[in-house]
């Protein structure tokens, strides 16, 4: 009892701690940029905006960039999460669900019958297809974690497949869609994000709460079972889940893979095995990771910005290696 | 039972046989020809000092030498595709697009080899930029016929290279008449805003910026959506921070962040949109950007979209001249 109370305690500190660094590195999200704002000129946009060049830089350039960074990190990271959990293997993270090539597909196949030409254009096809996906798959795969994430898998295969042949029979196809395929967040402040990131607070909150539903799930079917979990329906609702946060995370930034898998492993450290604190350090971990990636994206380079995906898989690989190697890994 | 059954692979193979005993052209540079074998002379390319037919029958074209040499009249045989350039054709032009066979698509790693060999071409026009030449196998083509490579390295050289490719051809007469037009043309739209156009300092927003990475493109003097409008008088103020070589010469990049220190002291800007007038993409993401909206030029309503930039010869520029002469009309009202 003693042991369990000490650990809460040092997780709420570590949570407490990582708040404070969200907030801390938001705050250099929205003061560095391709151009200069001094200090004292980024609060003052904050709070007396005066419409000057430099406080709509702030305002409508960096502040809404800073927030589909945290929404979309925070997407990303607990969707991965959940299907770590959901499929008991460390090594899922939400593209292998289809959800990712399911979106990447309606992009192309949007593209190709000129239906992707607007923003909102495309985050509709992108959520169509993410949605579509997932619920083929579940169709598919609902009666085993393994089944499942094969059926993903194998859809994805395929999807991927048919959008290549289609993307190098259309050479216009190609070009639409490479611009999406490298996941960013620049150029997004203009697209209609605040249905996505409603959607994605929202899945947020429904994954803190199924948190404990899975905790039991992760004991086994028949414990869970036991334990008076509702096996299919909390496996059901997971995924609905994590086809709203990946769909609505690869919709405004496009596909940002590594997030998804890199932040679970992260996050564990603090956690342990409790599926509650996991989607809670995921929730404030995932911003973080996507924030600094997204500041290092634009100072990386003189010659200009690199797309944050790059950036993500660049840093990101490495770290997840010396994370790995220097405390050894935490078992689901 | 004929061996030969196709045409086609007949032309090929005679081709073939032509390639094999070395029967292409090659006298030297005086022009005099052996009996029986045209008449050559030496030309410039970007590839060397090539020696060409004095009148080639048969040419292929591709890149910026499509449109230069269909306007030019030459004896084309076959062409890669130039969508890019299909709303600046006349219709005479576009016609004898359509029907000439295409021997390779729009980027320069398209050629197709068979199809050039089966043209039975006397003379190829390659027209890439010069960074692009290395996609392209010219080894190969020059078992075909000679090739002359002359591409644009800066956007405002489409005045000299399709002269020259012209000149390759054979086909210089109607293309002089073409630029005495374009001349004559320019002049008198020069003429016309004399009055208020020297003194404005402009600014370009091009159409090949990229969303994806928050920037846009700025192009100064020389540069595609500029220098037809700097004929007709247009002065499009600054240059580029860092010069990278061809078009990165003329036009850069930034942030959205740095539009309104980049354009905050111009006067006028002008913007690229399609040739049906629709503003593409990555140039509505700049118009839609708050920041747009508090320039000093966009405030004071001195924006002017421009079609038809992509012009690389000079009938399609004529095209761009009456587009930028529509544009400022409102100059001459003020």
């Amino acid at each position: 009892m003693n042991t369990t109370r000490r650990g809460r305690g040092t997780r709420v500190v570590l949570l407490a701690a990582a708040l404070v660094l969200l907030i801390g590195v938001a705050v250099i999200s929205v003061g560095i940029g391709a151009h200069t704002v001094a200090p004292a000129e980024v609060v003052r946009a904050l709070l007396a905006y005066d419409g000057s060049g430099d406080h709509t830089v702030v305002r409508d350039v960096r502040v809404p960039r800073a927030v589909l960074a945290v929404g979309a990190g925070a997407a990303l990271a607990v969707a991965g999460t959940l299907v770590q959990v959901l499929s008991r293997n460390p090594l899922a993270e939400p593209g292998v669900l289809g959800v990712t090539a399911g979106a990447g597909f309606a992009i192309t196949l949007g593209s190709a019958l000129g239906l992707a030409a607007a923003p909102a254009a495309e985050l509709g096809l992108a959520v169509a297809g993410a949605v579509a996906a997932a619920v083929l798959v579940y169709s598919v795969g609902r009666r085993s974690p393994l089944r499942l994430v094969l059926t993903g898998v194998a859809l994805s295969a395929v999807l991927a497949g048919v959008s290549l042949g289609l993307r190098l029979l259309m050479p216009t196809v190609f070009d639409r869609y490479r611009f999406w395929a490298v996941g960013s967040l620049a150029g997004r402040e203009q697209a209609p994000t605040t249905l996505p990131m409603v959607a994605i607070g929202l899945a947020v909150v429904g994954a803190l709460l199924l948190s404990r539903q899975l905790n039991a799930v992760t004991l086994g079917d028949n414990v869970a079972h036991t334990l008076g979990a509702n096996v299919a329906r909390v496996r059901l609702s997971a995924l609905v889940i994590i086809t709203v946060l990946a769909g609505a995370a690869t919709a405004v930034a496009g596909p940002i893979l590594f997030v998804g898998l890199m932040v679970p492993h992260l996050a564990r450290r603090a956690a342990g095995a409790s599926v509650p604190w996991l989607t809670a350090f995921a929730a404030v971990l995932g911003p973080v990771l996507l924030l600094v990636a997204d500041v290092a994206s634009r100072v990386l380079l003189p010659t200009g910005e690199v797309p944050v995906a790059i950036v993500t898989a660049f840093l990101g690989g490495p770290v997840l290696i010396w994370a790995v190697r220097r405390y050894g890994t935490v078992p689901l | 039972m004929s061996i030969v059954r196709s045409p086609r692979l007949a032309g090929a193979l005679v081709l073939a046989l032509a390639v094999a005993t070395g029967c292409g052209s090659g006298s030297g540079d005086t022009g005099a020809a052996p009996e029986g074998k045209a008449e050559t002379r030496v030309f410039k390319a970007d590839n060397g000092d090539i020696t060409i037919p004095v009148s080639p029958k048969r040419v292929v074209a591709t890149g910026y030498a499509v449109p230069a040499l269909l306007e030019a009249d030459a004896p084309l045989v076959g062409i890669s595709t130039w969508k890019r350039g299909l709303p600046l054709m006349t219709a005479e032009d576009l016609a004898t697009y359509e029907k000439l066979a295409k021997v390779a698509g729009e980027s320069a790693a398209e050629t197709n080899y068979e199809a050039i060999a089966e043209a039975q071409p006397d003379l190829i026009v390659i027209g890439v930029p010069k960074p692009v030449l290395a996609d392209i196998d010219l080894a190969r083509l020059e078992k075909v016929a000679p090739v002359v490579a002359i591409g644009p390295n800066v956007p405002s050289a489409w005045r000299d290279l399709s002269r020259k490719q012209a000149d390759a051809a054979g086909a210089l007469s109607k293309f002089d008449a073409t630029r005495g037009e374009y001349q004559t043309k320019a002049e008198s739209i020069k003429k016309k805003y004399a009055d208020v156009l020297p003194k404005l300092k402009l600014a370009h927003v091009g159409a090949y910026g990229e969303v994806a990475k928050g920037n846009f493109q700025r192009e100064f003097n020389g540069s595609w959506g500029t220098n037809v409008a700097q004929d007709a008088g247009a002065n499009y103020y600054g240059q580029v921070k860092v010069k990278g070589g061809g078009g990165r010469d003329v036009s850069e990049y930034p942030s959205i962040e740095e539009l309104p220190t980049a354009l905050a002291e111009a006067d006028g800007i002008s913007y690229s949109v399609n040739a049906d007038g629709s503003v593409p993409p990555n140039v509505k993401y700049v118009l839609d950007s708050e920041l747009w909206k508090n320039l000093p030029a966009v405030k004071a309503g001195k924006t002017y979209p421009f079609r038809y930039t992509e012009a690389a010869t000079y009938q399609a520029a004529m095209k761009t001249l009456d587009a930028v002469d529509q544009a400022f009309a409102p100059l001459l009202t003020k």
